[in-house]
Formats: structure tokens, C-alpha cells, sequence
């Protein structure tokens, strides 16, 4: 690809090279193309937006934010700008600004799930996924909201307006069912969306009645930032690299990795390990890993099972498996009863 | 340094050298261990290291309930130890170290 954009070097392919760049962890590189594209297609947002982004994983915070503010006014409905100014504002810890990109990202596309996750750390009682018990979706409900009742809807708390629309237009027992939760768990976010939108309350209506099918289906998340408090023991060893809990069929649960690591086939490359060394051992009948510490050249990675996910710690060479391993023990109770 | 160097120190059940397909170079273990099935784990494990995480020589210690597995991919193939795990799994380590 390299070549490719040596022959031709406006191609905007550019920035699909440089993309590639950032997720191999090549910052450097992707920014050095990402500048030269631009300087010949200056008026290509996209290519911009991931500049920004390359600045800020490069840990360039102030210069990720002037880049993507200064071409924001074009690009104000990109979910991946608003997602990174929020980023680089929450590392400025300008928490206010943060939560407006965030929640301005989470407006483009409800189901962004970083932006759910750090607004969560932001606020703590963020409630952005209320968990609605149907097992169908109900019918969409285009309510005709005539002027006499714009007054109406303005006066009155959102929920209100929602419960009474949807019972003026669906009498399905599954909306009925639903209804009691939607009271409790929409009332934060609601009440948040009037305060930030420059839309009539009408529009707001709607589109709160045209979100009710959508919130059937998703489900109550799990609150792994709890996680943090203990892994950060283990973070703070200097020879620690980075920490990441999966289950044991390989499945990435949290990522606390420092280095620049492809965790999840890491995390599937362990798993194949352990299920191989059970399988083994139960030959021997002499029962399954409990831990276990593989030495590469670069890094050494000690694993340890935790009821029934693993727990990966990636370290220098130069660590005490057995100092990890001390730490490790002490933070697995706390990290088994927070998995459950 | 030969293989009965590890058997020697307390709590060590067997050791033994086996190739990458898993077939024992030269191995000895206590009589309720078979150093052809431990050879052959060896050999899985390893291997499976080495495609898993792409390195070219591959090194483990795998604790279970009552034992610990230490596995060495050396020049002359792959080196493995057996012991209970309230073995000195520091001393086994630093001759494996010097094994391989």
C-alpha cells in the first residue's frame, strides 16, 4: 500500500494507510502521512479526524483538539470527532466539556459504546441503557401532537408524555408491562436531552416514542469499573506491563494494557494454552492449571485462573513472577466477587 | 548436567528431555509417573506456545492443584520437570536454566 501511495500520492488511500498505521500502534508513521495527504488534500475532514486522533493516541492531547476543532463546524455529526474531543477533553479533566462530546456522540449514534462507558465514569448514576422487559419489539408510534398539545408537552415531565403516548397508541400487554421501568430508569437522561437539545420538546417526544422498540432488546451492563481499584495494585509494580481479564474460552473482558499488545488474540492465544494444558492433565489425572508463567524474550506473561475467567499479567523480562504472583492473589478474591 | 540432577532434589517426581514430536530423548520419573505421557504433554504444550504466541523457543512453568510443570525448549529439545508444588520451584528453575 505503501507503494501505491507513493505513485499516487493525492490518493485519499492515505488515510486508510495511516488508519492501519494507528491500529498497528505505528503512530509516527500514521501522522507523518496523514500530514503529507493533507498538505495536498487539505479539505479532507476524514483524513483530519484521524490525525486528531493519532495526536491524542500519541498522547498530544492539545494538538489532537486543535485539529479536529478547527474543521468542527464541518464535521459536527462525526461520531468518531465528537468521541475523541471528548476523549482529549476528559484527559484535560475539563469533565464538562468531555461529557458534552460524549453525549454529543451518543446523540449520533446512541449505541457507541466508549462513549457510554467514559460518560458512566463521568456521571456516576449515568443511566443510558434502562433495561426494558419485551420480548417483542412494540409497534413504532408516530404520535400527531397537535398545537393545543405542545403546550401541554412542554409543561409536562417527559416520562408523562411518553407513558400517555404510548398509551393512547399501543395497547399491546408488552408496552403495558414495560411501562413501570421506563418511569424509573429514563427520567436522568430525559430530563438531560431537553436541557442540551435545541429541539421543540415535541421533537424530543418523538423521538423518545421511536427509541422504545430499540431499548427492548438491550441489556443491563455490568459494572467492571469496579475492576479498577484492584488491577491498579497490580499496575502500579513497575515491571508490570499490563493487565487484561478474559474468560477462559478466550474472550476479552477488561483491558488494562499499558503496551501496545493485540490483547485479543493474546487472550485467545492463552486460552488455547490453558484448555490444552487441562486437557493434558487430566491424563495424568493430576486435576487442571491454576497458574502458570510463560517466559517469552521480550515479555513474560503470568496467568492465573479466577473462578472461571483468567487473569493475565504481561511483564518485563527483568519481574519477579513470584512478586506478581503475591500481588495477583491478593487482588482475586476482591475480582472474583466482582465478576460473581 | 543430566537429568537425574533434577530427579535428585526433594519433591521433583520425574524429569526428562523429549523431542518436538514427543517421543523421549532420555527421561526419568517415579513409578506412579509415566515419563512417555509427561513427554508428550511437554511436547503439546510447547508447541502449542510457540503457534499461539509466535516465538520461536517457548518456556513454561504450570502450576495445578498438587503439582508443577516446568517446560524448557532447549537446543536439544524439550526439557521438562515435574514436582509437587511444595517442591523448591526456585531451585528447580535455576537448574533448568542451566540445562538448557
Amino acid at each position: 500500500m505503501s507503494d501505491e501511495l507513493r505513485v499516487d500520492s493525492g490518493a485519499l488511500i492515505f488515510a486508510t494507510l495511516a488508519d492501519v498505521y494507528i491500529s498497528s500502534g505505528m503512530i509516527d508513521e500514521a501522522i507523518s502521512i496523514l500530514k503529507d495527504g493533507l498538505a495536498r488534500n487539505p479539505n479532507y475532514h476524514l483524513a483530519k479526524i484521524i490525525l486528531g486522533r493519532a495526536h491524542f493516541l500519541g498522547g498530544d492531547v492539545d494538538k489532537a483538539i486543535e485539529t479536529i476543532e478547527s474543521i468542527y463546524e464541518e464535521v459536527k455529526d462525526s461520531e468518531s470527532a465528537n468521541l475523541y474531543l471528548g476523549h482529549c477533553y476528559h484527559k484535560l479533566n475539563d469533565n464538562e466539556k468531555a461529557r458534552k462530546y460524549y453525549e454529543t456522540t451518543l446523540k449520533i449514534n446512541p449505541e457507541n459504546m466508549e462513549a457510554l462507558h467514559e460518560l458512566e465514569k463521568l456521571i456516576p448514576d449515568f443511566t443510558p441503557q434502562p433495561q426494558v422487559e419485551i420480548t417483542e419489539p412494540a409497534p413504532v408510534v408516530e404520535p400527531v401532537v397537535e398545537e393545543s398539545q405542545v403546550s401541554e408537552v412542554s409543561e409536562t415531565p417527559i416520562e408523562e408524555v411518553e407513558v400517555a403516548a404510548v398509551e393512547e397508541e399501543t395497547e399491546t400487554a408488552e408496552i403495558a408491562a414495560a411501562v413501570p421501568v421506563v418511569e424509573e430508569a429514563e427520567i436522568p437522561q430525559r430530563e438531560a436531552v431537553v436541557e442540551e437539545s435545541d429541539e421543540s420538546e415535541v421533537a424530543v417526544a418523538d423521538q423518545v416514542i421511536e427509541e422504545l422498540p430499540e431499548k427492548a432488546v438491550e441489556i443491563e451492563s455490568v459494572p467492571l469499573e469496579a475492576l479498577d481499584k484492584p488491577v491498579k495494585k497490580l499496575l502500579d509494580l513497575h515491571t508490570v506491563k499490563g493487565v487484561f481479564l478474559s474468560t477462559k474460552d478466550g474472550l476479552l473482558i477488561k483491558n488494562y494494557d499499558k503496551g501496545k499488545h493485540d490483547v485479543e488474540t493474546t487472550c485467545a492465544s492463552i486460552a488455547a494454552i490453558c484448555m490444552d494444558v487441562d486437557e493434558s492433565f487430566r491424563l495424568l489425572k493430576r486435576g487442571g492449571l491454576t497458574r502458570c508463567i510463560i517466559e517469552k524474550s521480550d515479555e513474560t506473561l503470568c496467568v492465573m485462573a479466577v473462578g472461571d475467567s483468567l487473569l493475565t499479567v504481561v511483564t518485563r523480562v527483568e519481574a519477579k513472577p513470584g512478586l506478581v504472583f503475591v500481588y495477583a492473589r491478593k487482588i482475586i478474591e476482591e475480582i472474583e466477587e466482582i465478576l460473581g | 548436567m543430566k537429568i537425574d540432577d533434577f530427579t535428585k532434589i526433594p519433591r521433583v517426581l520425574g524429569a526428562g528431555l523429549v523431542s518436538e514430536d514427543g517421543f523421549i530423548i532420555e527421561g526419568q520419573a517415579k513409578f506412579e509417573y509415566d515419563t512417555e505421557k509427561l513427554g508428550a504433554i511437554a511436547a503439546r504444550v510447547v508447541n502449542r506456545i510457540k503457534n499461539s504466541l509466535g516465538v520461536a523457543k517457548a518456556s513454561a512453568i504450570i502450576y495445578t492443584k498438587d503439582n508443577v510443570l516446568f517446560l524448557r525448549d532447549s537446543a536439544d529439545g524439550i526439557a521438562f520437570v515435574i514436582c509437587q508444588k511444595d517442591a523448591n520451584v526456585g531451585l528447580v528453575k535455576i537448574r533448568l536454566d542451566k540445562f538448557a
